[in-house]
């Protein structure tokens, strides 16, 4: 494990931001940390990068402890955390030479990292004229300065239209490929489940689940299955009578259901015998599906 | 530790505020200088009304080492002011713009950063008193020309022209200790927020409490004197005793490093702490 955070927990005032959160972050995975606003992600990822120290657990990186090592166990971190902010009266390349004087990286390295988020051409332009997906790139920029083991993104993509999303997603892919891990927190799922191998969600404070991306899609508790029938409003309907019947509608004129897996035969089979005809019945699982039903549940227990 | 000091520099050199300082000094000191040039007849007349009986004065007493004299005594209140337009902002600004989110997640310690940034504020906070003195002094003596510098405190004390380098060397010497401990203290006060006027207000605040103190001659404010930093500030102006009190010199400034040795620890022991949430 790259990364490993053990029972972490963190309050502000009377507020648990976290409690007792615990995570393992594979080498060469690419790690999606999602929640709701006010759920401890950056708080999180806080006390990940010595910004924040825990009241209780600790942070180990490479089998570091960042709270008994201080920042030297960031040697091989690059992060982002939220918003990408600079000295705006100074250039990019400034601040990068800046960032690598406290990194000890060579300066040769900013050309590259430049080059690679597309500001090459702006290097010498004041940040204060970048625009805020600009300033959002030149974060990253930073981040990788230092050629980073592990690369911690906390919502890299805000404030980025569709193509700098694409470009950000494509960014990581990169880096996933040439074996940095990558550990990033998004509120846009179908962004999380398209590049992340890991993912892990928490709210309140609390790791609601964590694991492989496929393992955690396939074993869900709640599937949501597309049903091809030939009567899709009398289907739902019928299914709308059934309590272990989680959510029922149409789309496309597909009928989509969630439910429990060991519910599926049954499910079927109260279409068929009322006559309806099945004739094919697809998983259909996302991360957004995913997501809604374990936030869904937690909040419903809190309330 | 020099790399982290030229990072800091970048950033106070950028900042326009930081500016003010030099901008005012560069106002003020040729209206001062040209305020001697013109009204040194009145000032010669006044400033030797109390001796003249003593002694015979040829020439002219107004030289660049009695304008710099005097423009030191009107000037060491209203400095550290200047002084904590930068410091106020050296820790603060960092927070506030959040600029900790990229630098204290790196491989270097909290403790290094803030050192770096405090002597960074005491390399700004030299640079304004030297250039004052280059005013003051440089141009003075340009303008005004050198020769014997005479005090009057608790008697009258010539100073030849040789020696009058010296001691001014020595008083602006002892002025940059002044001016790091006023930044040390508006530096503890910028570790403990995330705006940078609060800083110079706090300093300002303690500075101008100080003082009022040294200044009211009531015996309870007599007592607590010797512990009020402020009492201390006018150790300058020991450069021009004869013979020079080294012994009360190396008091004070024992006294003016240990405060400032207590506001870094407390800034330290704050920032350390503290919890990046901006």
């Amino acid at each position: 494990m790259i990364l490993e955070a053990k029972n972490l927990t963190k309050s502000f005032g009377l507020r648990k931001a976290v409690n007792n959160l615990n995570l393992e972050i594979p080498n060469g995975s690419v790690f999606g940390f999602l929640g709701p606003n006010g759920s401890g992600k950056s708080t999180t990822i806080r006390m990940m990068t010595a910004l924040i120290s825990p009241d209780v657990g600790e942070v180990f990186i490479n089998g570091k402890s960042i709270q008994k090592n201080g920042s030297k166990a960031l040697s091989n971190v690059g992060a982002l955390i939220e918003r990408a902010d600079f000295h705006n009266h100074l250039s990019a390349k400034t601040n990068l030479k800046m960032l690598a004087r406290m990194d000890g990286t060579d300066f040769s390295n900013i050309k590259k990292v430049l080059d690679r988020t597309g500001l090459g051409n702006r290097a010498n332009d004041k940040v204060k004229t970048y625009s805020q997906g600009m300033k959002q790139r030149l974060g990253i920029a930073q981040a990788l300065m230092g050629n980073p083991e592990l690369l911690i993104l906390d919502e890299p993509t805000n404030g980025l239209d569709p193509e700098g999303m694409k470009e950000i997603r494509d960014l990581v892919g990169e880096l996933s490929s040439e074996g940095i891990t990558v550990f990033i927190s998004s509120h846009l799922l179908d962004e999380v489940q398209k590049i992340c191998s890991h993912v892990a969600m928490i709210s309140l404070g609390e790791l609601l689940i964590a694991g492989k991306m496929q393992d955690l899609l396939r074993n869900s508790e709640m599937l949501m299955t597309e049903i091809h029938v030939d009567q899709t409003e009398k289907s739902i309907n019928l299914l709308s009578n059934f309590k272990w019947i989680h959510r029922c509608d149409e789309k496309n004129g597909i009928l989509r259901v969630s439910i429990a897996p060991n519910k599926i035969a049954e499910l079927v089979n109260i279409l068929v015998q009322n006559k309806i005809l099945v004739s094919a019945i697809i998983p259909k699982t996302s991360l957004e599906d995913l997501y809604l039903s374990k936030i869904g549940i937690k909040s419903k227990v809190n309330a | 530790m020099l790399s982290l000091i030229h990072n800091e520099l970048l950033v106070i050199t950028g900042r326009w505020r930081s500016y003010i300082g030099f901008i005012g000094i560069s106002i003020l000191m040729p209206l001062i200088l040209w305020g001697f040039v013109y009204g040194s007849e009145s000032l010669q007349n006044d400033y030797s009304r109390g001796f003249e009986g003593s002694f015979l004065i040829v020439g002219s007493i107004i030289n660049a080492f009695l304008a710099t004299y005097i423009i030191m005594n009107a000037l060491w209140i209203h400095i550290p002011f200047l002084i904590t337009l930068a410091a106020g902002d050296a820790v603060a600004a960092d927070g506030s713009n959040g600029i900790f989110r990229l630098t204290l997640i790196r491989p270097v310690s909290r403790l290094k950063i803030l050192l770096s940034k405090l002597l960074a504020s005491y390399i700004y906070s030299a640079s304004l008193v030297i250039f004052c003195a280059f005013w003051s002094l440089g141009i003075g003596s340009l303008v005004l020309g050198t020769g014997d510098l005479i005090v009057i405190d608790n008697g009258i004390l010539v100073i030849n022209e040789s020696e009058a380098w010296l001691r001014m060397f020595l008083s602006f010497s002892l002025a940059i200790i002044v001016m790091c401990m006023v930044s040390t203290l508006c530096f503890m006060f910028s570790s403990m927020v995330n705006n940078g006027i609060g800083p110079i207000i706090g300093a300002m605040f303690l500075i101008i409490v100080g003082y009022i103190i040294i200044a009211i001659p009531l015996d309870f404010f007599t007592k607590i004197e010797p512990y009020v930093f402020v009492s201390y500030f006018n150790i300058w102006l020991d450069a021009f005793k004869d013979p020079i009190p080294w012994v009360v010199i190396l008091k004070k400034l024992s006294v003016l490093i240990t405060y400032s040795l207590i506001f870094f620890g407390i800034s330290a022991y704050v920032f350390i702490n503290k919890d990046i949430k901006t």
